[in-house]
Parts: structure tokens; sequence; C-alpha cells
């Protein structure tokens, strides 16, 4: 069940936000427009969509043999294998190894799967200090509030908001400069860098055939939290794997392009196993912890398909309704397009499924998908599944039942049209309503509707037919 | 003489806007095409569809199957939305119904969206009808036609065949006008605000004319344009290219 | 039951009642080859637009001048002199290394390191971890200089993986480090030197 406010008052704020109208618009358009010039430069851009779903869908088909092969590597390599089947497991093994190795500061990469766990919380209540390294995750963790984009966390706030929040919470000088902004955090996450016991990253792919966890990250963090503190755990959810490093590359072409629009980004980072013989830096240990937390109830059913994403944000930047109300909206770890089947996934369809309603299933996310991800489809299929198991108000089982009544005896829908033209008819003023009854009352709250012609096309039809 | 072909005419412009089937039989006669309007059809269930009820979208469905299937030639649909449900929709509904399925797949294979039954059809016709009207149009694909039933040329061209007529440039033209069905009443402010959006790239266009190939968005962004007075023209494509012919 | 078990297990039983779709018929990638002349300058390219200095000299000595030049008044971090080319070492002085105090290497204002691959492609340079070549080189100074030699170029990533498939094997760490440290976070404004060096410069010897 969602523990923030309803996702109508949910909507409703952030419509009324204009300056996250502003903000969303700006970076939706900027990352838009970046993707299509980075796929203008991959010579049969489709061609390799369509190798990365191939790619993912065979591996999905068998996933638990690959998941035990790369845990095979991953002990060779000399990396302790943990699994949870829930966020809560994750945390308390996440805990256990901190505590194990005696670590009480922490530096954490930008990790999805721990985000969704609430894993930073946890920690804290155990007395650990948890630091987000991501300049947009650390604001966001400054700013006790949630990141509203895949790519982008803070795609919310201006850079007035960041210098006030960084001036509140650090004391820094007050700036709206950037640069400025971004040095201070610099600075300060590098005493944190250098004085951590462990290191916590996410995980963008695991390769079975290596047993490597591959990070992906811009700023440079992925590679300090893996390199400085003695002890490095990576949390991974099981269906981020990819079979060989070949396959990997297939990706690695995909992921940067569709979320930031560059050819790849800055630190391609592929981690083998804490240090090895020789080796003057790096953790002496590593753990990995394979998260399942519903994944493979998603597996089970027919949005299987989904677990093929990797997470680049391109369909939020896509979709228009993300555009309209930002990520916060969402209620969960994971907004947009993507979110709206995941989190009913995970969550269950209870409470969420107002997410896969919030949408015209117009598909600019399936046009975009690296992985050419079917979330239309899905998106209908967790409405027939709501139906079932939600109903509806009775109104509209009420009319539902008439339509399916009427809909196969021509007669009665005629007559039932008939009743109901008349009576828009009526109501009309120059044939148009500005308050439409019932149901359509939503209508007239945005925009007029047409009243209904005097006759029918079948009518006028028939006259000039005879 | 070609066959004639079936005009699926769909509930919308039944009830709401019967003058877009009027100019739809026009273009089709004044092409050389015999029409007939099955009269038994009602509506292709979409809505019902699209709100995860399928079991009352399946009634009208196979209700609609039948009334096709009764019929020879092909089918044509003015409306992109209508058009995926029956093209594309029926077999995915009817996915583990093998018999329905199979009769889904044979009168998809029958329907064409209007504009692009007729693209084909005017490439054909030795002598068309010269059109013209002075216009600055608007051009707005409706996203069952351009990504569902991928249509992104034949409304293009056939305005641009039009003498007299300006295609306006509208920013993010592909993006979705916010109708999307029942979301238009049920999301109602998520839907306003991406009518607002829509409108002001319209708006900023320059355009006199708004066309699309469905009545739905037609209907959503005509309401729209209505509430905030303004002189700009809503058509649907059959009627624009029905006031251009001579 | 333990997770493993547990979560194995209903692996394989989602695995029965998956409906997956159809995977796509596609073809593997083909990996171009392409002369080191053309990776070259491809590879020059790509560091202009990445705002990378690229230097290329013709001679050791003069890849030894340039580093002199480039090193000078500042503090280094390097990798030890036997794993640098061109007998770098001489040049570089009393530079701390991996096994020097972290305080020291933190305190460095550039690091020099040699790679293992350069990627045309992407202009990405490749590095492996290991005895003499520690992570902290490329990562903690502000200012990164790293040394290519003509045998480290290929064309892609994918090419990399396959020439160098033994040498991964045995790093801990294998980083593609593709311009310098950046981020957008803020309103979309470009940030160079985040935590990463915000200063890439490559020296291309013969």
């Amino acid at each position: 069940m969602s523990q923030t406010p309803a996702f109508p008052l949910r909507v409703r704020a952030a419509l009324l936000d204009e300056r996250l109208h502003v903000a969303l618009g700006r970076a939706t358009d900027a990352l838009r427009s970046r993707r299509s010039a980075a796929i203008g430069s991959l010579e049969g851009f489709d061609e390799v969509r369509d190798l990365a779903r191939k790619i993912k869908m065979e591996l999905l088909a068998d996933l638990s043999s690959h998941l035990q092969r790369f845990e095979e590597r991953l002990i060779a390599n000399g990396v302790s294998v943990h699994w949870a089947e829930t966020g809560a497991d994750a945390n308390r093994i996440v805990a256990g190894i901190a505590k194990s190795h005696g670590a009480r500061r922490i530096v954490k990469s930008k990790s999805m799967a721990t985000e969704e766990t609430h894993l930073n919380q946890a920690l804290q209540r155990e007395g650990m200090e948890v630091v987000e390294t991501d300049l947009g995750e650390y604001i966001v963790q400054l700013a006790e509030d949630r990141p509203s984009h895949i790519i982008l966390p803070i795609i919310h706030l201006t850079r007035e908001d960041v210098g006030e929040v960084m001036h509140r919470r650090i004391g820094v000088p007050r700036t709206g400069d950037p640069q400025t902004l971004a040095a201070y955090a610099r600075a300060k996450l590098r005493e944190e860098f250098l004085s951590a016991d462990m290191g916590i990253t996410g995980a963008n792919f695991g390769v079975v055939e290596t047993g490597t966890i591959c990070l992906v990250t811009n700023e440079g963090n992925g590679r300090m939290v893996t390199t400085l503190p003695r002890v490095h755990v990576a949390v991974m959810g099981i269906e981020k794997l990819v079979p060989t490093l070949g396959d990997l590359d297939v990706f690695l072409k995909l992921l940067a392009r569709s979320a930031t629009g560059q050819k790849i980004t800055t630190y391609t980072t592929l981690i083998r196993g804490p240090r090895r013989r020789g080796d003057e830096c790096g953790p002496e240990a590593m753990h990995v912890v394979l998260l399942d937390n519903g994944r493979s109830r998603i597996l089970s059913g027919e949005n299987a398909e989904i677990l093929g994403c990797i997470r680049c944000g391109a369909c939020l930047n896509a979709c228009p309704i993300y555009k309209s109300i930002g990520g916060h909206a969402y209620g969960d770890t994971y907004p947009g397009p993507i979110g709206a089947i995941v989190t009913p996934g995970l969550r269950g369809l209870r409470g969420w499924s107002e997410l896969p309603a919030a949408s015209t299933l117009c598909g600019a996310c399936r046009d975009v998908c690296p992985i050419r991800l079917d979330i239309p489809r899905m998106l209908l299929g967790l409405r027939r599944d709501t139906a079932r198991e939600e109903g509806a108000p009775w109104s509209l089982r009420l009319g539902l039942k008439a339509f399916a009544w009427i809909a196969p005896r021509p007669a009665l829908y005629r007559a039932a049209t008939r009743m109901a033209r008349a009576f828009l008819r009526f109501r009309a003023r120059d044939g148009w309503l500005r308050r439409a009854p019932g149901l359509a009352s939503g209508w007239t709250r945005v925009r007029d509707l047409k009243a209904p012609a005097a006759k029918t096309f079948q009518q006028m039809w028939k006259e000039r037919q005879s | 003489m070609s066959d004639p072909v079936q005009l699926f005419h769909t509930c919308l412009v039944n009830e709401i806007a019967p003058e877009v089937g009027m100019a739809a039989v026009r273009l089709l006669e004044r092409l050389g095409r015999g029409v007939e309007v099955p009269l038994e059809q009602t509506c292709c269930g979409q809505p019902a569809y699209n709100g995860g009820f399928h079991e009352e979208a399946k009634a009208a469905a196979r209700h609609t199957l039948d009334v096709l299937s009764a019929t020879a030639g092909p089918i044509v649909i003015p409306s992109g939305s209508c058009g995926d449900m029956v093209i594309h929709q029926y077999e995915v509904l009817f996915r583990d119904e093998p018999e329905w399925r199979d009769k889904a797949h044979a009168v998809a294979e029958r329907c064409r969206e209007l504009s692009q039954f007729l693209v084909g059809e005017w490439a054909q016709v030795p002598d068309r009808p010269r059109l013209r009207l002075p216009a600055r149009i608007a051009y707005h694909p409706s996203c069952h036609l351009l990504r569902g039933l991928g249509v992104s040329d034949a409304p293009l061209s056939l305005l641009r065949a039009i003498e007299g007529v300006t295609l306006a440039d509208v920013n993010d033209q592909d993006e979705c006008c916010g109708f999307g069905g029942l979301f238009s009443v049920k999301q109602p402010e998520i839907s306003g605000s991406m009518l607002d959006r829509k409108l002001a790239s319209v708006a900023a266009s320059g355009a006199d004319r708004l066309v699309s190939c469905d009545l739905g968005c037609l209907m959503h962004l005509g309401g729209g344009l209505r509430r905030r007075r303004s002189p700009i023209v809503v058509q649907h494509l059959a009627q624009v290219l029905d006031e251009a012919l001579p | 039951m333990s997770a493993r078990t547990a979560v194995l297990a209903r692996l394989a039983a989602a695995q029965r009642t998956a409906r997956l779709p159809t995977p796509p018929a596609a073809k593997p990638l083909v990996s171009a080859t392409r002369s080191v002349a053309e990776c070259g300058e491809r590879f020059a390219r790509e560091l202009a637009g990445l705002g990378v200095d690229g230097h290329v000299e013709s001679s050791p000595e003069g890849v030894r001048a340039r580093v002199s030049a480039l090193v000078e008044g500042k503090k280094v971090l390097s990798w030890d002199p036997d794993q640098l080319p061109y007998g770098l070492g001489a040049v570089l002085g009393e530079a701390a290394r991996g096994s020097s105090p972290r305080a020291d290497q933190a305190a460095a204002e550039i690091g020099v390191t040699g790679c293992h691959g350069a990627i045309a492609e992407t202009g990405s340079l490749a590095v492996l971890s290991g005895p003499g070549r520690s992570r902290t080189v490329s990562l903690l100074p502000p200012v990164h200089v790293a040394i290519v030699t003509p045998p480290d170029f290929c064309f892609t990533m994918g090419e990399f993986f396959a020439r160098e498939a033994r040498r991964i094997g045995e790093a801990a760490c294998c980083t593609f480090i593709t311009g310098p440290s950046r981020t957008a976070d803020i309103e979309l404004t470009l940030t160079l030197g985040v935590h990463g060096p915000g200063k890439v410069v490559v020296v291309v010897g013969p």
C-alpha cells in the first residue's frame, strides 16, 4: 500500500507547480534531442535494439541457470555472494556485512535497487552513517527529498534550491552557481570517500561469463566508492545479467545514448572482485547481494519482458504524462512508463492500479526503448487485471453491462444512443456543452463538449440512398 | 470497376460528426469507388478494452466481426484508433480463442484507415480531381494512427496534394494531445495539461486550421479551442479533402 | 530453506509460466577492424569532442619532453616506472605512487598512467588495475595524463574485449575512461571534475 498521499493529490500538486513544469519541459526536451543526435551516431540503431531485445528475452527464459553460473564465477573471483528474497532481507544482509567488517562510515554510488529497498534508512537505524555520492543523490539526501527522475534525480530543483540546501545542511556560502556548488560537493565528498569503511553500489549489468559487475557513471564516484574503502557491496537485481562481454558491448552502445545522449558515459567500470595480490588499492573484500524482491513474480506472468529494462530513462523523457506530472507523482522508486509497470509488479496492484491507468497509450515510450519493451501492451494487461481484481464504481459497472448488452444489438443501440443524443442536445447551447453531466463532467472541466448531431450518419446515408 | 468499399464509420462519426462520414463517402465515390455501409455496425469496443474490461469489449468486438465478415472487399475506417483496434487489438483480445482470432485476422487484412486507403487510390486514379483550398494547416498525427498503424506520410501527402495549402510547423508535432479515450474524463487535469501544451504549439504555428484523422483527438482539441474562443477551425482530414474538391 | 534455494525455485517455476515475447531475429554485431592510422585519426576527433587535450609525439624523447612540461612544478602521482612506456619514469622525479601513503596520493595535482587500450570509436582509454598500476592515479588528482602507444589502439570496445580477454581476466578492475569527470545534475548545466579528474590529457607516442 502506498504511504505517500493518494495519486490524485500527488498529480494535482504536480500540475499546480509551475516551476516543476518548466524544469521538466526543459530537461526532457533537452534529453530527447540529445538522444536523437546520439542514436544518429550509431549505425543500424534499430538492429542493435533488436539484438539487445533478443539477448534479454533469451536470458530471461533461463534466468535461473544464468544466475547460478554467475554466482559460480563470482565466487571463483573471490566475491561473497548473498541472496535476498525481499528488500528487507537485502537491507539486513548489507547491515550484517557492514557489522562483520566493523564498518560505520559508508559511501554509496547511485543504486535504484537500494532505493527500492530503502537501504539507507535501514543502515542508519543500525547506527551507520551513509552518504550518497552522486551529486544529484547527495542533494536529495541533504534535502531529505526523493529523486524524481531515474537519470537526473534533482530535475525538479532549481540551482537556487540546490544552493539553499547546501547552505543549510553543510554550511557553505549561499550561491546558485552550479560550478561552485559542484566544487563544494567535490571537496566535502572527497573527505567522505577517503575516510569511508565501506562502499555500496548497484550494478548496471552483471556479466555471467566473467563474473563481473559493470558500473556506468559520469562523475567518478562509482570508482571512488569501489576503490578507496576496504569493503565493497554491490546490490544487484537478479534480472540485470548479460551472458558475455560481447553482449555487454551491445548494451553499452545503447545505454548512454538512450539516457543522456552520450556515446558512452565517462566511466565504464568492470569489477571482477576484491583487490588481487600485488594491487595497492581496491577493497579487501567484495560482496554481491542478488535481489529478488518481486522480480521472480514479475517473471512468472505476462509482463516478464519488463525485466529487460536497463534503466536508461528514455521512456520518461518521451512520455507526455511524465512531462506533465514529474516523477514524485508516481509515488515510488521508478517513475514514468517503466514505473507504471514495475511498481505494481514489485509491490502488487493494490494501491498502485492508478499508475497503469494514467496513460493515453500513445506508444512514445515503446518507440524510444532500447529493448523495444511493449509498454502499452503491458499497461493494457494491468488495466485488465485491475478491472478483474478491483471492479469499478457501480455507475461504471452499470454502464459497461449496458454497453455489453446493446453493442451487439443494433436496434437497441440505436434507441439508446438516440436518447443520449437527445439529452445532450437539449443541454447544449450553440451546439456545445460547457458543463456535461455524470461521467462526462471530467470532460468539461477543461474543454467544451461538442453536442451530438441532429441526424446520425446512418440516417443521412439512408436518406441519400433513397 | 473495382469492388465497392465497406465503410466502418465508427460510433463517434455516427453520433457526433456525421458530416465526416459523408465527406468520406464523397471522396471515395469521386475516386470511382462504390461505397456500402453495413448498417448493423455499432461500436468497435475500444473504450471498454482500454479500460481493462475485456469481456464487455469482446461483446462489441464479436458483433463487429460478424457484421464485417458478412461483407466482402476492402473495409475503410476514418479513424486511427478504431483502425488500430480492429486491425491489431482484436487479435490480441481473442488471443486464446482461435476461431475468433482467425476471424479477426481475416477482417484485419481487409481493413485500411481512410488516409492509407485514399493515398493508394489517389496514386492509381487516371483523372485525379484538382484539389484546391487556401489554408495554413497544422496537422496532428494521432498516436494510434502514427505508432499503432505506422501511418505517417499518407495524411501529409494528401494535404500537400491540395493547391493553396501550407503545412504549418508545429513544435513537438508527434506528442500526444492528451485525449486517450476514457483518460480524458478519468484524468481530466493531466489531459488538460497535455491539451494546453498541444494548443500552444498549434497557436505558435500560425495555422488557421487544425486537421487530424481521429475524431476523439479532434473533439478534445476542438473543445479546448472552443473554450479558449479560438478562431482556428478543426477538421477531420476527410472534411478538408472534401472541401478542396472542385 | 535458504534464500538461494527459495529464489532459484521461484525462478524455475516462473520460467515455466512466463509469457515472454518471441525474441526477434537479430544479427550479431560486426566488429570493424581499422588500421592504426585510421584509429589514431578517429581517436583524435573523439578526444577533441570530449574536450580532452591530445598530443601526438613522433619520438620517445618527444613524449618525455611533453610529459615533463605537463608535470612541471606539480606534485605527481604515477604508475610505477616499470609500468610506463617510453622510459617516462625518468622524468617524473619524486612522484608519489600507489604504494605511497594515501594522504600523499590525495595531495597530488597530476596523475600519470599508461593504458591498455585506446578505443577510437568513442575516444576511450582502457585501464586495467594491477601491481604498480594503482586505480587512484587516474582518479584522485584533478588532472590525468594518459600515455598511449600505437599497439593500444583498437576501433571498438567489443574489439578490446575480444583482444584482451585474458588480461581483463587477471585484473580486479577494468575501467574505460572517456573524457573528464562530469555532471549535469544541476539544471542540466555541464560541470567538469565533480569527483574524478576535471582535465584529461592524452599523449600518443610513436
